[in-house]
C-alpha cells in the first residue's frame, strides 16, 4: 500500500498537525517505510476479529458503578470569582451579548 | 551521612555531569535539593530509602519542578499536583534529586528525539545511551544517582539499561501506578526502575508498587514484599527462547550471553530450549498499537491548556491547533502521532488496528504457553547490539525501531522483566534480559540477584 502527498495532508488534517510543504515528500517516504513494514502482520494467520487486548489475568478492574464526588485538588470556591450553595455564579443569561 | 550533606553531594555530582556534558537533566536546583533534605531531616521516621538521590525521567510530575516531556509543546507547564510514585518515594524517605531528559513524549530509542539535545553515553560520549529514558539512565551509569525512575511503552528502560550497563527493572503492568505519568500508550504504559544493582532497584519498585485509587489500572494487590536472598538457582527453569538467538546476533551480545547461560548453571537451575513463535511480530504490532494510542493522548496537546501556544495563518481555533502541534512536536513525535492517526482511519483501522489487536493477543499467549511448559523464567538479550553511534539511526525510522526488537513483545503482553549487565564487548555494556510470568517480580529480582553476585559486570567477554 503506497501514501502519497494528498493521503499525508488529509491524515495530518485528521491530526490537527500542520505539516510543511517542505517536509511533505520526506514524510512520505518515511509514513511509507513504516506503513510497508507493519503490513508484515497480514502474514499472521487468523481473521482479523478480537477485541482490544488488555495485558494482566483480571485486564481492567472496574468500581462499582456508585455516584461519588470526584476528589478535587482546590475547593470549587477557588476556582471561580463567586460560588454559593454549590453553584458557579455567572452573568445573567443574555448579559454578555453584545448590545 | 545526612540528609544535607547527601542533598550537598548529589547537587555536586550534577554539576559536574552537566559540566561534563552528559545533557542528562532537564532540571535540578540546589534550592530544591536542600529543601528535600529539610523534609526528610524534620520527618518522624527515616524510611526504607532515607537521603537516596533519585532522579526522575521528566514524564513523571512534580508540583515544584516543570515537566517538559523533553518536548517544546510543554514550554513553561508545571503540574499542579505530584505523581503517585514521588508521593511514596517521598514517604519512603528519598529525596528527588532530578528530571532527567528523554526521548520526547517517550518516543525513541536513543534519547537523540529530545527537544533539549541528545544525552551522551556515559562511556563513549560519541555513541547514544538507549532511549527512551536515556537521561535517567545515563544518570545511574555516571553515577550520579544509584537508582532512577523511567517509564516503558515498549522496552524504554529496559534497552538504555542494557546500553548503559545497569540494572533497569520493568514491573507488571498493573503493579505500579501510573497517576502523573504523562500518558503516551496507556495499555502499554509502566513507570520502571534504573538501578545500580538489583537490591537498589527492587527496594525502589517495593516502596512505588501497590495500588492506587487515583490509577485504575493497579491491581488490588499489596506492596511487592523485598525478596529473600536466594544463594542458587536450585530447583528453578529458566527457558531459552530460540527466537531471541539469531545466528546474525552481535558476538559480543552472544558471548554475553552464553556466560550467562554457563553461570545460571552453575547455579544450579535446569536450562530448556523453548519457542515464542510470533516474535518476529511484535515490533510491526508494537508500531501500531502504541502510536495509535499516542495519537489519542496526544490530542490534548493542543496549545489551549498546557505550555506553547501558535496562532495559525487562518486565525481560528483549527489554525492554533495546526500551529502549535505542527511546531510545538518535534520530528518524531509528528510521525508516530500521523501513522497512528492513519492505522485508526476509516478503511484501514481493521487491516492495521484490529489485526494488529489480534497479534498482540498471539504474543501474549506464546508467553502462557511457554511458562505452561514449566519454565519458571525466560533468558534473553534486551538488545540485537551493544550501543550504537549516534546518528547513525535517526534518518531511518524502521531501523530505530528494531533497536527494541527484543523488549517489545514482554510490553505488548505487561509481563515483568529486566535486564541485567552481564560483561562488556569492546568497552561497550551488554545486557541480559530476564522475563517472569505476570506479578512474579520477587522471583524474577531475587534469581537476578544471584546471577548478578556470579557474573561480572564489566568485565570483557572475549
Amino acid at each position: 500500500m503506497s501514501i502519497g502527498r494528498e493521503e499525508v495532508r488529509h491524515v495530518a488534517r485528521l491530526a490537527e498537525l500542520a505539516v510543511r510543504e517542505t517536509e511533505l515528500d520526506r514524510l512520505v517516504d518515511q509514513l511509507n517505510r513504516i506503513v510497508d513494514y507493519v503490513a508484515q502482520l497480514e502474514q499472521v494467520p487468523g481473521e482479523a476479529a478480537s477485541e482490544p487486548f488488555l495485558p494482566g489475568p483480571h485486564s481492567v478492574a472496574l468500581r462499582e458503578d456508585t455516584p461519588a464526588p470526584v476528589p478535587l485538588r482546590y475547593p470549587p470556591a477557588d476556582m471561580a470569582p463567586e460560588f454559593a450553595d454549590g453553584f458557579f455564579l455567572v452573568p445573567r443569561h443574555g448579559a454578555m451579548e453584545e448590545a | 551521612m545526612s540528609a544535607a550533606a547527601a542533598a550537598r553531594a548529589t547537587g555536586e555530582r550534577l554539576a559536574s555531569a552537566d559540566a561534563a556534558g552528559l545533557n542528562a537533566t532537564l532540571h535540578w536546583s540546589q534550592r530544591l535539593l536542600d529543601a528535600e533534605a529539610a523534609r526528610i531531616e524534620a520527618a518522624a521516621t527515616r524510611g526504607p530509602l532515607a537521603a537516596v538521590p533519585i532522579a526522575l525521567k521528566d514524564n513523571i510530575v512534580t508540583s515544584e519542578q516543570p515537566t517538559t516531556c523533553g518536548s517544546r509543546i510543554l514550554d513553561g507547564y508545571t503540574s499542579p499536583f505530584t505523581a503517585t510514585v514521588v508521593d511514596r518515594l517521598r514517604a519512603a524517605g528519598a529525596m528527588v534529586a532530578a528530571k532527567a531528559n528523554m526521548d520526547e513524549f517517550a518516543m525513541g530509542s536513543s534519547t537523540e528525539h529530545s527537544a533539549f539535545g541528545r544525552v551522551r553515553h556515559p562511556l563513549d560520549a560519541d555513541r547514544v545511551p538507549g532511549g527512551s529514558s536515556g537521561g535517567s539512565a545515563a544518570l545511574v551509569a555516571a553515577g550520579v544517582v544509584p537508582v532512577a525512575l523511567g517509564s516503558e511503552t515498549g522496552g524504554s528502560v529496559r534497552q538504555p539499561a542494557s546500553f548503559c550497563g545497569v540494572v533497569g527493572v520493568k514491573p507488571s503492568y498493573g503493579r505500579v501506578s501510573r497517576y502523573g505519568l504523562v500518558a503516551f500508550g496507556s495499555s502499554l504504559d509502566c513507570i520502571s526502575v534504573f538501578g545500580r544493582t538489583v537490591d537498589d532497584a527492587t527496594a525502589v519498585l517495593g516502596a512505588i508498587s501497590g495500588a492506587d485509587p487515583l490509577d485504575a489500572t493497579t491491581l488490588d494487590r499489596p506492596p511487592m514484599p523485598v525478596p529473600p536472598v536466594r544463594r542458587d538457582l536450585r530447583g528453578l527453569r529458566i527457558g531459552l527462547p530460540k527466537e531471541y538467538f539469531p545466528a546474525d546476533l552481535h558476538p559480543g551480545v552472544a558471548a554475553g550471553l552464553e556466560r550467562t547461560r554457563e553461570a545460571i548453571l552453575d547455579l544450579g537451575a535446569e536450562v530448556r530450549d523453548v519457542s515464542l513463535p510470533h516474535t518476529a511480530f511484535a515490533v510491526p504490532t508494537y508500531y501500531i498499537v502504541a502510536p495509535a494510542e499516542a495519537a489519542a493522548n496526544l490530542a490534548r496537546f493542543d496549545g489551549v491548556r498546557y505550555g506553547l501556544r501558535r496562532v495559525g495563518p487562518g486565525g481560528d481555533i483549527r489554525a492554533l491547533y495546526q500551529a502549535t502541534r505542527g511546531e510545538g512536536f518535534g520530528a518524531e513525535v509528528r510521525r508516530r502521532i500521523l501513522v497512528g492517526t492513519y492505522v485508526l482511519s476509516a478503511g484501514y483501522y481493521d487491516a492495521y488496528y484490529r489485526k494488529a489487536q489480534r497479534t498482540r493477543a498471539l504474543i501474549a499467549e506464546d508467553f502462557r504457553r511457554a511458562f505452561a511448559t514449566g519454565v519458571d523464567l525466560l533468558l534473553t538479550p534486551t538488545t540485537p547490539t551493544p550501543a550504537f553511534r549516534a546518528g547513525e539511526k535517526t534518518e531511518d525510522p524502521v531501523a530505530m525501531y528494531l533497536a527494541d526488537i527484543f523488549v517489545c513483545a514482554t510490553s505488548l503482553a505487561g509481563l515483568p522483566a529486566l535486564s541485567l549487565p552481564v560483561g562488556r564487548s569492546e568497552g561497550l555494556p551488554i545486557g541480559a534480559q530476564i522475563i517472569a510470568p505476570f506479578f512474579e517480580e520477587e522471583l524474577m529480582l531475587s534469581a537476578a540477584s544471584a546471577i548478578e553476585r556470579a557474573v561480572p559486570a564489566t568485565a570483557e567477554v572475549r
